[in-house]
């Protein structure tokens, strides 16, 4: 008998329509992540000195690659999944409301990608952060560059604005007493998007009118910059944890043990921890007291929270279950999860990667040690593993299950999609390896070449080189995920071999659970702070070690 | 006797209506309960003893007196400056074209022969032969697309300076490497940094550029050569 399966099962009875907006969002996010990895395997082998790419046509890449993955990749898919757990897990038999403006958003998130390739090709290379100074002059490429992010912004508003509005209506009609957690974590999300957007709106304005030749050259940037950057860089994580929370129920029936109220709590708690949390990004701007910096510590020690505790819940739940089922041992219940399905694979290959992303981070949330690591390569190397190796890993395993149910067609050679997360995983380590190593020793980011004349120590290069190779092996991996779904999406030449065979899955909701002990989870965060100390107190010991003593000054 | 729960597949998460969402109960191992679940989320957090055990956080482990300067040995001895740090941006201050015309003026006092220039040179010659000068020796460097000024600084170890910063176009990175590891510092237009350094060790170090501040970026660069202070006589 068909299993009852509530993710696919809701995508195929939305509206024809729903299912159009839906694809649209997919096929967007699917071109954004297409051209992201193009530019960023470029600027990779160049910074590992396999190809020379000049510095416009460099920085360009550079800038192209962040633009597309950290704004477009990410907020198209993110668009595209919030819509799906919004109608899915509320009302799919009434789709999504207020399309007309999700199909608005979308419009306008596509214009503003249009308008920032156009500042990125045309224009000085500014990077994804784009200081207007760097600009010098109001111009074409500037004015696209600040609407092309404006556009973004308001875009993401009309479909966050879509999502919250399929969310509550049906609580305003009658036919849910309660929100269903789903949804409630996808009201949630849309919530912060909206802030986010209006962030942005804050931080781009100003510059998109100085840029346009309507007012002057805007005061100060860098502040509202950081804050929506900050806004930004938690949103896809906090859309990640969802999507592992929706995914593992697809992949083994579980739901929490802790309920839904708790579930609640939790995913609540990124809007209480998130927004205060954004000064560790700024520790080394000249005008930042001691005091704020110090506050800026404290605070961010509680970001990893809402994620830690989801995990736990995610993970607990699991383990609970498993054992019950007749796991033995105490990691015995991982080798039952239903490793060959593509999508259990990259997500279990993301909670890896997210927890060596996040006690990577944890090193830059203190701020003595800013000094040493802030602007070097140590920036890139600790996010990669979020964005990529966590991240994009989970939004493409989403995809994996939303597009073929979506389309109808099977997904192509799931057999060897299961091994596209080792295969970016490894490219991972070698990048992520190297460029924390990197960073330890002071290389900068954001440069294409770090010889310095031969003035800077050879290790550099060389560290370089392994930086290269890990992101050509990342690209291979990610470009093997988009043949497959836009193959999905648009079915090119015969019809995939996999002949519709349900990819494999365990059922363990319905096995009744006891006094099951969880251990996997307070091992694992014992693993996180393990790690943390440790990199951190490298840091700290190579602080202690540089031959020469620093002190604080006054800034005038 | 252990309660039990059941669960059905289905509605995405748990729901309300379900009977496992009950939520605990008291026989429930101890880490399956959600206390516990809530008290490790907060895990993360107990890095601050890590921090407090290097004196890098309030009530740190060395009694709640001040955090120690950035490299964790203890700030180093203030000069004029002290007391400022942590209070913000002073009310008033040097612009960049000031701060530039100082720096200017800081070179050519301090120029050798070779173009390198040695801060507290002139001081010197007017001083008592191989005294140690009274109090930091100041330091102007500018930042700029894209070099620095000077290029070349010729320190001694053991000798306090005063490094007085800015960056004069645009944003820009003033960072040095010092053999395993670095020190940056983030410089803005018009914003004066100042920064009490004190070196331990002689070598020739690069100072690079930190921000991205251009095409040239990765071009911008300087050396700081610091010289063994020879024994006082």
């Amino acid at each position: 008998m068909k299993e009852h399966h509530a993710l696919i099962d809701g995508l195929k009875a939305l509206p024809a329509a729903d299912q159009r907006l839906l694809k649209s969002c997919i096929a967007a996010a699917l071109a954004a992540l297409l051209l992201g990895v193009v530019f960023g395997a470029a600027t990779a082998l160049a910074r590992g000195g396999f190809v020379e790419l000049g510095p416009l046509t460099g920085y360009r890449s550079m800038t192209a690659h962040a633009v597309s993955i950290f704004f477009y990749w990410l907020y198209f898919a993110q668009a595209g999944l919030l819509l799906v757990f919004a109608t899915v897990f509320t009302s799919h038999r009434h789709g999504i409301e207020w399309r007309w403006a999700a199909w608005l958003g979308l419009a306008l998130m596509l214009a503003g990608f249009a308008a920032s390739l156009f500042g990125v090709s045309s224009g000085t290379p500014l990077l994804y952060d784009a200081p207007p100074e760097l600009g010098r002059e109001p111009s074409a490429a500037l004015g696209a560059t600040y609407v092309g992010y404006l556009l973004l912004a308001a875009g993401l508003f009309c479909v966050a604005t879509a999502g919250i509005a399929t969310t509550v209506a049906p609580l305003a009609r009658g036919e849910h007493d309660r929100m269903p957690v789903v949804s409630f974590a996808a009201c949630a999300w849309a919530g912060l998007l909206m802030v986010s957007a209006i962030a942005a709106a804050n931080a781009f304005l100003p510059s998109a009118l100085w840029a346009l030749g309507l007012r002057g050259a805007p005061a100060e940037y860098a502040t509202g910059w950081h804050i929506l950057f900050h806004n930004m860089h938690y949103l896809p994580l906090m859309a990640t944890v969802l999507v592992w929370y929706v995914l593992v129920e697809a992949l083994t029936g579980v739901k929490s043990i802790f309920g839904a109220r708790f579930s609640k709590i939790v995913f609540a708690l990124y809007l209480v921890f998130v927004p205060p949390t954004s000064l560790y990004h700024m520790f080394l701007e000249p005008n930042l007291t001691e005091a704020v910096r110090v506050a800026g510590s404290l605070l961010s020690l509680f970001i990893s929270v809402p994620t830690v505790t989801v995990f736990l819940v995610i993970v607990a739940s699991l383990e609970v279950h498993a054992r019950a089922h007749g796991a033995k041992g105490l990691f015995g219940w991982i080798g039952m999860l239903p490793w060959r399905n593509p999508a259990m694979s990259a997500i279990g290959f993301a909670v890896v990667n997210l927890a060596l992303g996040g006690a990577l981070s944890f090193v830059l949330i203190q701020e003595k040690l800013a000094a040493l690591l802030s602007d070097t390569f140590f920036v890139p190397g600790y996010f990669h593993f979020l964005t990529v190796g966590t991240v994009t890993l989970t939004f493409l395993a989403a995809l994996l299950y939303v597009l073929p149910a979506l389309t109808g067609r099977p997904l192509w050679r799931p057999e060897v999609l299961r091994w596209m997360p080792h295969l970016a995983s490894a490219g991972l380590a070698l990048f992520g390896g190297a460029g924390i190593a990197a960073g330890y020793a002071g290389v900068p980011r954001r440069v294409l070449e770090v010889s310095y004349d031969g003035a800077a120590p050879a290790a550099w290069t060389a560290l370089m080189s392994v930086v290269g190779s890990g992101g050509a092996l990342m690209t291979a991996a990610l470009l093997v995920y988009v043949y497959a779904l836009l193959r999905n999406l648009m079915p090119l030449g015969t019809a995939a071999p996999a002949g519709g065979e349900a990819l494999p899955e365990v059922r363990w909701g319905e096995v009744v659970t006891g006094a099951q002990r969880a251990w996997s989870g307070p091992l694992a965060v014992t693993i996180l702070v393990g790690l943390t100390v440790a990199f951190t107190m490298l840091a700290f010991e190579l602080m202690r070690a540089l031959p020469l003593t620093a002190g604080a000054g006054a800034v005038h | 006797m252990h309660r039990v729960t059941r669960h059905a597949p289905g509605h995405g998460g748990a729901d309300g209506a379900a009977p496992g969402d009950q939520g605990d109960t008291q026989h429930r191992h101890f880490t399956a309960r959600r206390g516990f679940v809530a008290a490790a989320g907060f895990g993360m957090v107990g890095v601050y003893f890590l921090w407090a055990g290097y004196g890098a956080a309030p009530l740190g482990f060395d009694g709640g007196h001040e955090a120690p300067a950035e490299d964790g040995r203890g700030a180093a001895p203030e000069p004029s400056s002290a007391g400022h740090a942590g209070h913000g941006a002073a009310a008033s201050g040097s612009s960049s074209e000031e701060f530039r015309k100082l720096s200017e003026a800081f070179v050519e006092q301090n120029k050798l022969a070779d173009g390198s220039v040695q801060p507290g040179r002139a001081m010197q010659d007017h001083a008592m032969h191989g005294a140690a000068p009274q109090g930091p020796v100041d330091v102007y460097l500018m930042a700029y697309q894209w070099g620095y000024a000077p290029s070349v600084l010729r320190l001694e170890t053991g000798v306090p300076y005063r490094f007085r910063m800015m960056a004069v176009d645009v944003a820009h990175g003033a960072s040095l490497q010092l053999g395993r590891a670095g020190r940056m510092v983030r410089l803005r237009p018009g914003t004066q940094v100042e920064q009490a350094l004190t070196f331990s060790q002689p070598g020739e170090y690069l100072l690079y550029c930190t921000v991205y501040c251009g095409l040239a970026h990765d071009r911008m660069q300087g050396r700081v050569i610091v010289s063994m202070r020879e024994a006082q006589s």
